[in-house]
């Protein structure tokens, strides 16, 4: 909750587009309004690589386009590429020091992904694995 | 570091163990030295860490089905069940309506009623299009003895796609409230955080979206 | 479809004694409070100033009110428990098994849930905003909604002892017993929904902290001048919102099962039931980090104050904070060693589990070498924090025994392993909501606990606890496995009967707890808190009155440096007056109060209830009036009031002379002694 009087002239300033929202040095104006030419060409960028990166992915499904084996990396790499698109054309979200909480909170997330995806995936791979064959686990019933 | 010499400091730190000077910061609002950092800014992050709580829920999902995915009690795997044009069409919708929603935004930046008016309908129609085209997909499935409750890949699949689902409905619904929130209370300061976190949540289930029809379904179609 | 669902008269255990008499107890006392209060003509009051208060100072009071209750409810479980084992020797007891399996699952979830989380949290609420120097947090609607989504819970787990049953699957209800075809009655899913629409109400809390504790802070607060309690807060907080979803998740799985036929864990179908346990550690073990983080905050602040020195290695114990909070998402398969992943998976999750050991060491001796030096207070708090840096050290080194998976795989679900968990969650976790409460009592009500029954509660906790779960660790050697309603091994009864007794001596501890609390309430102008420091304390929140005003602070202070009210008070006895000269006072902005969250956990009820039993037009009703709700909210015209510039200078001026007035004694004194040494 805005607490510090100086925010109150805040309240009225201009916000652009769906940004999670840049720190500000303490004391400086607000940032300035990008036009409006400046901040579509950002967004129909964005729709337009997100385009080709999605017809990319059902494009390399095509027999021969792509070597056999490589096919789900090619899906996976098209598929974070365009999830980083989102992240910067429709999100805003940059490397600058002002968006440092913003950048670090998606690192931890990714973290958390990763562990719970993959972690959970090796677990369950290897319980698999130590399973009892259905034949020998009949046999043992009696079966 | 504070120059303060009083009776109350213990001794000297020369292993910094405790006391280093905090140089070399750069003096943000929301870094410390600048105070507590302006509501927009607020809002924004906590919608933000929500999301992330969000994409972690989707995690776990993701991850049960790809342990359960040879799990078919005898029945249909993905290659027999994914329609992939179905798919595209669907992506389509979603990419498309995270785009309007971006121009949303920029017409409630310039406090513009008509055209936010507008980005939203076409935002709302392209959502609805999406989950008309997921019930559809469902339903058919469902109707072809391929229903969630058969195995367990396809509860696992349902539940994925079903939750992306579910949340792009809650969002419609949000939509809808805003619509209506706008023409009322016009682009009040609250309004336009509110518009803010929709317009992170609708960007961010295009994000998983984009998840979903990459290990899902194209992943999914591919030979084994 | 009866319009019903599954209710009918027989939910109601009109033929079992234990749940029916305490249930119609329960009752009595709730109409006989309730009609105290409206007689009283509190209810106004209390409907204005605590139900629809966002006032974190309000919400964080009733948390651990909350958190109080739900202890004496777990508890009382746990007194079930001790005597049921104590009598059951080749003798059935008085339990009979489906009622013990209740209680131990009630026990359980009831302590974890809503005891342990509520205490850490109530006291996070109450303290943080304070010590960042700021006048609330980031949304304090939403922290509203929070307390009362897990209020809410607690009633429904409550609600299972009188209206159906509660599950028997233990606090993390494992498939494939909690599935339909094993566990078909209304328990399990009791159990889930309780925990559902309480795990809601935490995530949104993890949310609101993270965001205050990165974006709200006093100016000049680096992140290297936070108080150690608020670092805590953060890595609990970021735990809080990675691991919470996990579990929503999992059990929104479960559900799914029980309640569409899905196959996620069903052992037809092609379920997969080690995927539950896989998924539901993956947020218990977090979970316990949780809980303990920030009564490590507690520890480090109560022990600095109580020794008069600056925390020792404060940039380590952020090292070793943040450690911890990213290890214990790496270390949750050693719940689970036993189930069948390998040699090669329990290696790795038993070297990870053996290393989390070593920054919680570090972390204990900063705090011993806090306390070396200094000038050691024995008040109270201080005495948790040694009982709980004994206590705690003995039941992690038991924990890094059962991290070797060899040994793990003798001792899992044992008592053994029941002995160290208990030992670590009391030791820590409950001691430190003891310390914590303790030491902010003064803060929130204005006056000082009574030190006497404070220590008395103290020693017999201490002793009580170690006669109650030191057979625990034997027993459990001797091979006893947990959750046993009976036994016939002679080895095992003298150390159940020890036990037994131990409980008895807990028990009068929580009666020198309660003792304490009306002692003091009655006595409460004699122990007031005039100036709002009464430990000489370190951090800011010791620089407002006791209780603090609604907007915190007058003006947000400048923080130049850590513990910086107690370099705050050093330069004040050097220049010989308060260090700030008096404000031109503001009109403050403050949040209005909101019913939102009262009604939101209402209507959570409602649906939580009809869901459990099947009453489907019920359920649509609660979720609409849940969005109704939101919508309401929403729509709102004024969320926010004006504290008039004249009040606020009321209240300040009025803090600001008590404090100069101690000021001037202190220096009084100071001169005094200095004049005797010349």
């Amino acid at each position: 909750m805005s607490t510090n009087p100086q925010d109150r002239t805040n309240r009225e300033a201009f916000d652009p587009g769906s940004h999670i929202g840049e720190d500000r040095v303490a004391g400086a104006p607000p940032h300035e309004h990008p036009t409006l030419r400046a901040e579509l060409r950002g967004y129909i960028i964005g729709l337009v690589l997100a385009a080709l990166l999605t017809l990319g992915s059902f494009w390399s499904l095509q027999e021969g386009v792509i070597y056999g084996p490589a096919i789900v990396m090619a899906l996976i790499v098209l598929g974070l590429a365009q999830v980083g698109v989102h992240l910067v054309f429709f999100l805003h979200l940059t490397t600058s020091p002002d968006n440092t909480n913003n950048a670090l909170a998606l690192a931890f997330g990714v973290l958390i992904v990763s562990l719970v995806f993959f972690g959970s995936i090796w677990v369950l791979y290897n319980m698999d694995h130590n399973m009892i064959p259905v034949k020998a686990l009949l046999q043992m019933r009696g079966g | 570091m504070s120059t303060s010499t009083g009776a109350l400091r213990v001794g000297r730190d020369p292993y910094h163990l405790g006391h280093a000077p905090s140089t070399g910061e750069p003096e943000y609002t929301g870094h410390g030295a600048g105070g507590p950092a302006p509501k927009r800014i607020v809002v924004g992050y906590g919608f933000w860490i929500f999301i992330l709580s969000d994409v972690i829920l989707f995690s776990c999902f993701f991850a049960s089905y790809t342990v359960l995915i040879h799990a078919r009690n005898g029945g249909p795997g993905p290659r027999e069940l994914f329609d992939l044009r179905n798919t595209a069409e669907e992506t389509v919708c979603l990419l498309l309506s995270s785009f309007a929603c971006g121009l949303a935004s920029l017409a409630v930046g310039r406090r513009s009623l008509l055209w936010t008016e507008v980005a939203l309908a076409v935002t709302g129609l392209l959502g609805l299009t999406f989950i008309g085209l997921e019930v559809h997909e469902f339903t058919g499935l469902v109707a072809r003895g391929a229903g969630p409750t058969h195995s367990a890949f396809l509860s696992a699949f349902f539940s994925l796609v079903g939750c992306h689902g579910v949340h792009v409905t809650a969002g419609l619904l949000w939509l809808g409230t805003m619509m209506a929130q706008f023409p009322a209370k016009g682009f009040k300061e609250s309004i336009r955080h509110r518009y803010l976190c929709f317009s992170l949540f609708w960007h961010a289930l295009d994000i998983i979206w984009i998840g979903i029809f990459t290990v899902v379904y194209l992943i999914g179609s591919l030979p084994p | 479809m009866t319009l019903l669902g599954k209710l009918t008269w027989r939910a109601i255990p009109f033929e079992q004694p234990l749940p029916l008499y305490s249930g119609a107890v329960v009752l009595l006392i709730i109409i006989a409070v309730l009609v105290w209060v409206v007689r009283r003509g509190y209810l106004p009051y209390l409907w204005r100033e605590w139900v629809t208060s966002v006032d974190h100072k309000r919400i964080g009071v009733m948390y651990c009110i909350l958190g109080a209750v739900m202890l004496l409810r777990g508890f009382i479980d746990a007194m079930m428990m001790r005597s049921q084992q104590a009598m059951a020797y080749n003798a059935p007891g008085f339990l009979p098994p489906s009622h013990f399996d209740q209680v131990f699952s009630a026990h359980g979830t009831i302590m974890i849930f809503f005891v342990a989380m509520p205490f850490m949290i109530g006291l996070m609420n109450l303290v943080v905003p304070l010590q960042l120097g700021v006048r609330d947090v980031a949304f304090p609607t939403l922290n509203s909604v929070s307390f009362w989504l897990t209020a809410a819970g607690a009633l429904l787990v409550n609600l299972s002892l009188v209206i159906g049953e509660f599950d028997r699957t233990g606090w993390l209800p494992y498939p494939p017993l909690s599935e339909l075809t094993y566990s078909p009655g209304v328990g399990v899913d009791y159990y889930c929904w309780a925990i559902q629409i309480s795990g809601i109400g935490t995530l949104m809390t993890g949310v609101n902290f993270v965001t205050t504790i990165l974006k709200l802070r006093a100016p000049g607060m680096h992140y290297t001048r936070m108080p150690m309690f608020c670092w805590t807060a953060l890595a609990s907080s970021l735990l809080i919102v990675a691991a919470f979803p996990v579990l929503t998740a999992t059990l929104a799985m479960l559900l799914l099962d029980r309640y569409v036929g899905f196959h996620f864990f069903t052992d037809t179908g092609g379920g997969n039931s080690m995927m539950f346990m896989n998924l539901i550690w993956a947020w218990g073990h977090p979970e316990v980090y949780i809980l303990v983080l920030p009564s490590f905050g507690i520890y480090s602040e109560v022990v600095s104050t109580f020794s008069g020195k600056p925390l020792f290695g404060y940039r380590s114990m952020i090292y070793a904070t943040m450690a911890i909070c990213i290890i214990s998402f790496m270390v949750w398969l050693h719940h689970f060693f036993t189930m069948g992943a390998g040699a090669d998976v329990n290696s790795v999750f038993g070297i990870a589990s053996m290393i989390i050991a070593i920054p919680t060491g570090v972390k204990i001796f900063n705090w011993l070498f806090t306390m070396y030096g200094g000038t050691v207070r024995l008040a109270t708090p201080m005495l948790w924090a040694l009982g709980f840096m004994v206590t705690f050290a003995i039941g992690g080194m038991t924990g890094v025994m059962l991290a070797v998976p060899p040994a793990d795989f003798q001792l899992h679900n044992s008592l053994f392993l029941v002995a160290h968990f208990h030992n670590v969650i009391i030791g820590a976790v409950l001691f430190g909501a003891f310390a914590g409460y303790t030491y902010w009592f003064p803060k929130a009500f204005g006056f000082v606990l009574d030190e006497r029954l404070g220590k008395w509660a103290f020693w017999l906790w201490v002793i009580g606890f170690w006669v109650a779960w030191g057979p625990g660790y034997v027993v459990g050697l001797e091979g006893m496995t947990r959750r046993l309603d009976h036994y016939s091994v002679a080895e095992w009864r003298p150390w159940l009967l020890v036990a037994a007794a131990g409980v008895v001596i807990i028990l009068l501890a929580i009666i020198a707890q309660i003792a304490q609390i009306v002692v003091s309430v009655r006595t409460r102008e004699q122990r007031r808190d005039l100036t709002g420091d009464p430990w000489d304390g370190r951090n800011l929140e010791w620089a407002t009155a006791s209780p603090p005003p609604s907007f915190n602070f007058a003006a947000l202070p400048n923080v130049r440096d850590q513990e910086p009210y107690w370099d705050m008070k050093a330069r004040a006895r050097e220049i010989g007056q308060l260090v700030r000269p008096e404000p031109e006072y503001q009109p403050i902005p403050m949040p209005r109060n909101s019913s939102t969250g009262f009604v939101t956990a209402l209507f959570a009820v409602i649906t939580g209830f009809a869901l459990i039993w099947h009453i489907w037009w019920l359920v649509l009703l609660g979720l609409a009036g849940a969005y109704v709700t939101f919508v309401a909210f929403a729509w709102r015209d004024h969320d926010e009031e004006l504290i008039p510039a004249a009040e606020v200078a009321r209240l300040d001026r009025a803090n600001r002379a008590a404090r100069t007035a101690r000021l001037q004694e202190r220096m009084a004194e100071r001169d005094s002694t200095r004049d005797s040494d010349t």
